[in-house]
């Protein structure tokens, strides 16, 4: 493989990938801080420090821009232009639209962060950006769609490659979400602030149709082609089986476009939207768990390297943390469970085990894999992605453990009345009690951070290396 | 990654991408294809206990019968009737509400139907009181009042000392709650010249014993009782306050808006006096009640804020 590396750098377009690549451990630190950041306020309000820019309220959108579209993001752009260039045998069809993608990226973090901190929001969660910057999206978005089509086009291969199924799926439903959930009108041409085409029920059920489907081909489908390239690669392995990848890849991309109104259970919706995303989100179990099963079975007959090797561990934990939080989703959107979990910190740390447990680590262990051969060289230190493993590991244990309990317990004192039939608590009463959890809530998300930052030292550590063996 | 370690136990697809991925062409598991069927039953059995799907201008209710609910629904005339329905979350909120307010239902008629006084005196319905009291307090009046009543300087009074603005009666706070207070002092700063200010200020901080000029505060006292800034019209020639219309009585040592007790310095407690003299004040509002609470609501509200908070009168 050395040997035809050095053709490689010209065979393919690499530059994009590494912009991306560096770009997702920047925001990935960014984003992670600014979350440890906001869950030491909520435990200690005192760190508002009463200056607007700062509250929760501003800095929560910049933390959810920053790892989703930041990190989560650039690792997608790195990780999509690696596979469809590899596994098509084409470069990327123009490195100019290659690059405007990456510039216009970052342009659309920085931008969404500052309108967030400036007070600027649609008040749509995960599509809080206002209208000129949902422009922007449009454009690069659209130009992501050229170059990765194009490049699938002048494939010297004959047949497309899984991962790249994932991709594109991906692109395309994001581009749908994103168009139709940010259908505004601007106040004027020169304003910052829009309304929505839609209002009431409608607008509500618009914005949960794109916010679980960013969560299902965002979050979901496209991490699912990271892993069936990255898996297989690093296990030395074939894909367990073709056919159960192309049973689950269209069950997943058709069944989770319905499942978007268990996001508005227990509200004016109507209750038959209610019923039926909850039994679609039920039916896309086995779906969600098709991606599992086929990484963790590439795996048999090569169950050693999970003591051996550390990406290797990265990759299938990730799985692991993936199958458990597409089991709590279905059973959170049952009626009677949600009526339980709704409004509670439970929602939160289901969304962190799928973002920290699976997203993130499955961003890991990749990176861990692509890295050094994006810079043509060996990762600097084992002994430190082990470390990093284990950092990540607690500190994903240690979130969802407190968000568990104080999420249950939320739940369990709102709905709590005495033998008087009054309220047995007060709100206030309930927050009082989630203090400490939310304590432990911002230490696990220190232990993530750290484990993020060892990351980027070792990744700088090994592109030094690389850039110096090639001078 | 050399090809000699791997053991193909099944057909690959005959595929190679980018070196050496392949795939195994393995049946689907067993279990994954039984589990996906089970919750498709699943599925099936979940749309015949509620509403499931949309045709033309209606929506699929379920089996007839098979998951009613059945409430009683009061009637804008106030009669009451008892509906039985197909799910919905609606119905399923009534239900619990029919029960909780069957349970406070007695209480609160007694609450209602009793005096102050006898309410008060009624060890059993206080205890009522007390559980109903906390969650209302604390959910309502707590965001202002604080926690337990304790108020906050420059911001909402203490409701748990024995000094009432508006005064500390059951009708008072009564009163209070269910309309609203808004408290306001005119500016002087157009009508006393700044060395005026400062002598009032010290007259004013004399009455409670707090650091002070005296000659200056004897200067104060003529500009207090003066007709040019009127101060005695509203706080009293005694400047003891007014309940009637909310003034303070400048002569205890408790100070809601200029932070006199918490000012460390006499120059300090003198700028907080003579600040509030100069720019007046408008920010004393309390929201009217009587909108969005029941009657039998802020009547043990009231019971509550007099008795079990302490210091009503």
């Amino acid at each position: 493989m050395t040997t035809t590396s050095v053709t490689n750098t010209e065979q393919y377009n690499y530059d994009v990938i590494r912009k991306f690549a560096i770009m997702t451990l920047v925001w990935g630190v960014v984003g992670m801080l600014v979350g440890v950041y906001i869950a030491s306020e909520l435990a200690f309000p005192v760190l508002n420090f009463d200056i607007p820019y700062i509250t929760f309220g501003r800095l929560r959108p910049v933390h959810t821009g920053a790892v989703i579209f930041g990190f989560g993001g650039s690792a997608l752009f790195a990780t999509s232009y690696y596979i469809v260039q590899r596994t098509c045998q084409a470069r990327l069809f123009s490195s100019g639209l290659a690059s405007f993608t990456f510039w216009g990226w970052q342009a659309i973090i920085v931008l969404a962060a500052l309108g967030d901190v400036m007070g600027y929001t649609q008040g749509r969660e995960y599509a809080e950006m206002e209208w000129p910057i949902d422009l922007l999206i449009e454009v690069v978005w659209v130009a992501y769609l050229v170059l990765f089509v194009g490049t699938l086009m002048k494939r010297n291969q004959p047949h497309i490659y899984v991962a790249n199924w994932f991709y594109l799926a991906f692109i395309l439903a994001t581009a749908l979400l994103h168009t139709f959930n940010n259908l505004a009108v601007p106040v004027s041409l020169f304003s910052m602030k829009s309304y929505s085409l839609f209002s009431g029920a409608q607008d509500a059920m618009t914005q949960w149709w794109y916010g679980h489907n960013a969560v299902g081909f965002f979050l979901t489908a496209a991490f699912l082609g990271m892993m069936y390239y990255f898996v297989p690669k690093q296990a030395g392995r074939p894909v367990y089986s073709y056919r159960l990848s192309v049973l689950h890849f269209w069950a997943l991309i058709f069944l989770y476009m319905w499942a978007g109104a268990h996001h508005l259970h227990w509200t004016a919706i109507p209750d038959w939207t209610s019923t039926l995303a909850a039994t679609f989100s039920i039916m896309l179990l086995l779906p969600s768990w098709g991606g599992m099963v086929n990484g963790i079975l590439t795996l048999s007959g090569a169950w050693d390297k999970m003591r051996t090797d550390p990406v290797i561990r990265f990759l299938i934990v990730s799985l692991s943390f993936y199958g458990m939080s597409t089991f709590e989703g279905p059973v959170m959107s049952l009626k009677d469970v949600n009526a339980l979990s709704h409004y509670t910190d439970w929602t939160i740390g289901h969304v962190h085990s799928g973002a920290l447990g699976w997203v993130a680590m499955v961003t890991f262990g990749s990176f861990y894999h692509m890295v050094p051969k994006l810079w043509n060289t060996k990762m600097f230190s084992n002994r430190l992605i082990n470390v990093h493993f284990w950092l990540a590991t607690i500190g994903i244990l240690l979130y969802i453990t407190a968000m568990w309990i104080s999420g249950i317990m939320q739940g369990l004192m709102w709905r709590a009345f005495d033998d008087f039939g009054n309220l047995q608590y007060a709100f206030i009463e309930s927050v009082a009690a989630a203090h400490n959890l939310y304590i432990m809530r911002a230490v696990g998300g220190l232990f993530f951070l750290s484990g993020m930052v060892l990351m980027c030292y070792n990744i700088y550590k090994t592109i030094k290396s690389g850039t110096t063996e090639q001078a | 990654m050399s090809q000699d370690n791997k053991k193909v136990t099944t057909e690959t697809t005959g595929h190679v991408w980018d070196e050496d991925l392949q795939e195994l062409n393995n049946p689907l598991p067993r279990w994954w294809i039984w589990g996906f069927y089970i919750t498709f039953a699943f599925a099936l059995i979940y749309w015949l206990f509620y509403p499931a799907w949309p045709i033309a201008n209606t929506y699929t209710k379920g089996v007839p019968g098979l998951n009613n609910v059945t409430y009683v629904a009061t009637k804008v005339d106030g009669t009451q009737e008892t509906k039985t329905t197909h799910w919905n979350m609606r119905s399923k909120l009534m239900v619990e509400m029919n029960e909780l307010h069957k349970e406070q239902k007695p209480y609160f008629d007694k609450v209602a139907g009793k005096s102050f006084e006898d309410v008060s005196k009624d060890a059993e319905l206080m205890q009522f009181v007390n559980s109903a009291g906390k969650t209302l307090f604390s959910d309502n009046c707590a965001p202002c009042h604080q926690a337990g009543g304790q108020g906050k300087v420059k911001f909402a009074p203490n409701l748990t000392d024995d000094y009432w603005q508006y005064g500390g009666t059951y009708e008072n706070i009564q009163t209070t709650i269910v309309g609203g207070r808004h408290g306001v002092m005119p500016a002087f700063k157009a009508i006393l010249s700044d060395a005026e200010l400062t002598e009032v200020s010290h007259y004013v901080l004399s009455l409670s014993g707090e650091p002070h000029n005296a000659a200056a505060a004897k200067l104060g006292d003529a500009i207090f009782h003066g007709d040019k800034a009127g101060c005695y019209a509203c706080h009293g020639v005694e400047a003891k306050g007014n309940i009637a219309m909310g003034s303070a009585n400048l002569t205890d040592k408790i100070w809601l808006w200029p932070d006199v007790l918490g000012a460390k310095t006499p120059e300090a407690k003198l700028g907080e006096v003579k600040t509030l003299i100069y720019g007046g004040m408008d920010k004393g509002v309390m929201p009217v009640w009587e909108t969005r609470l029941k009657p039998e609501q802020i009547k043990l509200l009231t019971v509550y804020v007099h008795d079990s908070l302490g210091g009503g009168k």
